[in-house]
């Protein structure tokens, strides 16, 4: 594991304030001594001069310091055992017992903390409010958000396999939550732990600022009260109150560092990036057959990182009018990648090293950022894997297909694209009342005509379909099969339609390449790839899909 | 039960819950506070008699002469009626009136101070996770910094520098007080004026909160097919990342509202007692130093309110922003 600058950072600053907090008070001398020197300034025999009474404020420093640091450890233990039991128990338990627990940490949640700190702090005496009284009220007060997202964490856990096989072999309750799920949950406890430890802090230095604090301790709320008091800033005693104010805000933010980066150990996807400037190093563009919409000659994408993945090697590809050129191989192959790079959908840390794509007689890969997004729907437009995930969760059906008119359409009237879009539903068989209607009402089928519709908005010459039907049962499989062919006949666009189910290539494709680790092996019409496969791995896959007369192997020759 | 109907029975249970620990604290925490209360109120001269006592002894306690279920019956039935006591602080003031006084400031105060740093957080998280890689990568760590910094020592070094120092803002203070309060122009520029400085203690400490959710989920939305679908259809980036990216990513940021809202309001009363801001926080404060626990258990009730009210509001309007969750089953 590379180490981060943030984390290495984060541990060393509060590392740092821990030692003092440790060792500081050995070294310092006593900070409640009283000299009648009053304020001086930093210097001398002082590092950080004294007190309005001629206390030392290096001393004292080091005294809070261990103050506050013991108060948050406290704090931030007992505060991750309840949030430990109300998060993971209740998840774990499940049923009527996650109900109460959840409802109660809910509720905990959402009813101010600091006021009901204060108003405890309020009623208890002050000679009987000590450091343990102060603890345990910021720790009841301040579990709450922690249970909430262990409990969310917990719930997730709990459905995985291995969660289940331990319950299902009889393993004892507490030793599935000990040994399967704690382990796991360990970095969000962590972060948990260190939000709980910096919240302590602060909220404590709040209450002593305010003179709610524990009567019996020191630490950076007391220093600062007495700092405010003394009134230190009136008298340009800086050294006084800004050290304490540091020294929190510097833990503080420390733990925050260490936090990010056990956020970034949890969820790789927000680690730093850095943005490279393009997304295409070289293009040598070919003239492009006479009758070819679509020309890819000689495209390489690779993947940059510690071990560059060279994911498209030397791929050339014909797409001529009107015809459906079919792409087949197995997952990983490097058809996604291929499609995406056709549009130059890629993002870092992918890159197209060398090769060209050209559109009739444009050279896609030169377009300029501006072209770019000019050109695509326009010319080309793409149906995706994820179909069932490509819509907008939040808008409607309406709002998605009207912004690729309004875009690329801006003379169009608001009546015009109405009209349009519901003319593109009819098209694929969808009812256009159902333009009002958001993503999760529709099934899966209805989602993707929506995708096939919008991909006709602005009848396009090419379309480029990865996987469109692999999500969804035989039945509507085969319907939107068939109007796919159907749309194509109508309207005449060409198609690049990509899956992993060659039988289905076969019947749909005019012409058909085989793709195999980045490479084309085979590229043929339909009838030559299936009555004469040159490649072994094309003649492989041919054997390896039962004909539709269930008899494995019956389609090879 | 509809989403609407769920969301009004658990703030309702929260909010019994509220009341009940302010019936409950008095009466389990040391300390003889009627008594206290009753010696504070023959200080200011008002009248001892069993009846004042009475009133007292309904909100925080009657020493076990009645039973803990007449005495929560009384405490609701005074409530109900709006009944929260008189105040030994401001004598002869009752609570309801004090806070009546005092709310108003607050509400605007931190409303309007925890609706700037939202925009303002969401907005640069927006832009900062949409620009991942640049420069701006290091706004993260430089607001989650502030967000360490307590609410009070960002006040205090405010006042120095912006106050005294360079003297642009008054010291401290809600309004000038040569003027009537009132809806006068220069009254309420005047108040305008006193508030920008506690507004912008509450804006700095907490719009690191907001920022870094932001950028998390905005990270989060842009690898999203929806995202991809948005950029093959040729929209302008700013669409995409308006209407495809922060529009998802700004959801949990709605529905975590309710957990920062309590932290702003915590840090808000701190920040109020160093400006000596006319508001509650001042008031509660005040309330504690003076022993003054009706007229605390009366803040502490209407400051829950208010931050439960508000939960609810922005819960509410969270159907609207995502109505997948009006068709959802299940309770958050």
């Amino acid at each position: 594991m590379t180490r981060s600058p943030k984390l290495v950072t984060g541990l060393a600053l509060a590392g740092v304030i821990v030692l003092f907090g440790l060792l500081g008070p050995l070294l310092t001398g006593d900070p409640a001594t009283i000299r009648d020197s009053g304020l001086t300034p930093p210097g001398g025999e002082h590092l950080l001069g004294t007190t309005l009474t001629g206390q030392d404020v290096l001393a004292q420093l080091a005294h809070a310091t261990r103050g506050s640091l013991w108060l948050g450890l406290l704090v931030g233990v007992l505060a991750t055992v309840l949030s430990g039991v109300f998060g993971i128990v209740g998840a774990y338990a499940g049923g009527a017992v996650d109900e109460v627990f959840s409802l109660f940490s809910n509720v905990v949640l959402v009813i101010p903390g600091l006021p009901l700190v204060i108003v405890v702090a309020g009623f208890v005496p002050a000679d009987q409010r000590g450091t343990s009284t102060i603890a345990l009220v910021l720790a009841i007060t301040g579990w709450a958000a922690a249970a909430r997202v262990l409990r969310a964490q917990t719930l997730s856990l709990r459905n995985r396999d291995y969660v289940a096989a331990a319950r299902v072999s009889g393993e004892k309750t507490w030793r599935v939550i000990g040994v399967e799920i704690l382990p796991n949950l360990l970095p969000v406890i962590a972060s948990q732990f260190v939000f709980a430890v910096v919240l302590a802090i602060l909220s404590e230095a709040g209450l002593s600022f305010l003179g709610l604090g524990a009567a019996d301790s020191s630490t950076l709320g007391t220093m600062l009260y007495y700092a405010q008091n003394g009134f230190a800033l009136q008298r340009e005693a800086w050294w006084w109150f800004v050290p304490p104010g540091l020294v929190i805000a510097v833990f503080g933010g420390a733990l925050s560092l260490i936090n990010f980066s056990i956020d970034e150990i949890v969820n790789p996807a927000l680690r730093d990036r850095v943005r490279r400037d393009g997304d295409v190093v070289a293009s040598d563009p070919a003239p492009p057959e006479p009758d070819a919409v679509l020309t890819v000659r000689n495209l390489n994408v690779v993947y940059r990182g510690d071990t560059p993945v060279h994911a498209v090697k030397d791929v050339s590809l014909t797409l001529r009018r009107g015809e459906i050129l079919g792409l087949a191989g197995e997952s990983g192959c490097g058809k996604t990648t291929l499609a995406y790079a056709v549009n130059r959908l890629h993002r870092p840390p992918a890159e197209v090293t060398s090769g060209s794509v050209m559109f009739g007689d444009v050279d896609v890969l030169a377009l300029e950022a501006e072209e770019l997004r000019r050109f695509r729907w326009v010319k080309l437009s793409m149906v995706f894997q994820g179909a069932m995930n490509s819509l907008n969760p939040v808008t409607t059906v309406r709002a998605q297909l009207k912004d690729v008119l309004t875009t690329h359409r801006p003379e169009m009237s608001s009546a015009q694209r109405e009209e349009r879009c519901a003319e593109v539903l009819r098209l694929v068989g969808v009812d256009p009342a159902r333009l009002g209607a958001y993503p999760h009402e529709l099934s899966g089928g209805m989602r993707q005509r929506v995708m096939i519709a919008m991909a006709l908005l602005l009848e396009p010459r090419v379309m480029i379909m990865d996987e469109p039907t692999t999500a969804l049962d035989v039945l509507v499989q085969r319907e939107i099969l068939d109007e796919i062919k159907r749309l194509r006949d109508e309207l005449g666009f060409a198609v690049l339609f990509i899956t992993h189910d060659l039988p289905l290539l076969l019947e749909l494709s005019d012409r058909i390449a085989v793709m195999r680790d980045g490479e084309v092996v085979e590229h043929a019409t339909a009838e030559d790839l299936y009555l004469r496969p040159h490649h072994p791995y094309t003649r492989e896959l041919l054997a390896s899909f039962p004909s539709l007369t269930g008899e494995a192997g019956a389609l090879t020759r | 039960m509809g989403y609407h109907l769920r969301k009004l029975a658990f703030y309702l249970t929260a909010l019994w819950a509220a009341v009940t620990l302010n019936f409950v604290i008095p009466r389990l925490l040391p300390g003889n506070p009627v008594d206290i209360l009753m010696a504070k109120l023959q200080q200011r001269g008002g009248s001892v008699d069993p009846a004042a006592r009475q009133a007292y002894e309904t909100l925080l306690g009657t020493g076990g002469r009645e039973s803990f279920v007449q005495e929560y019956l009384a405490y609701l039935g005074n409530l109900l009626r709006g009944e929260l006591g008189v105040s030994v602080s401001a004598f002869p003031a009752k609570v309801t009136d004090v806070i009546a006084g005092s709310l108003p400031w607050t509400v605007v105060l931190v409303g309007l101070a925890t609706l700037l740093s939202f925009l303002l957080g969401v907005g640069l998280g927006a832009v900062v996770g949409w620009k991942r890689g640049t420069w701006l990568d290091s706004l993260v760590p430089a607001t989650t910094m502030l967000s360490a910094v307590p609410y009070f020592w960002l006040a205090l070094i405010l006042v120095a520098v912006l106050a005294s120092g360079l003297g642009w803002f008054p010291l401290n203070g809600g309004y000038d007080v040569v003027l009537d309060p009132g809806w006068s122009p220069e009254f309420l520029a005047s108040a305008l004026y006193h508030g920008t400085l506690p507004a912008l203690t509450i804006v700095l400490s907490s719009v690191g909160g907001w920022l870094l959710g932001m950028r998390n989920m905005m990270v989060s939305a842009m690898s999203e097919d929806y995202v991809l679908t948005a950029r093959a259809k040729g929209l302008r980036g700013s669409r995409v990342m308006m209407r495809y990216a922060a529009r998802n990513a700004v959801l949990p940021s709605v529905a975590g509202f309710a957990i920062s809202l309590g932290f702003v309001v915590s840090g808000s009363i701190v920040t109020e007692q160093v400006f000596s801001y006319p508001g509650i926080g001042s008031k509660l404060l005040q309330a504690v130093q003076n022993n003054d626990y009706a007229l605390m258990q009366g803040i502490f009730l209407v400051i829950t309110v208010a931050v439960l009210g508000a939960n609810l509001v922005v819960d509410l309007l969270y159907g609207l922003v995502d109505a997948r969750t009006r068709d959802r089953s299940t309770v958050s």
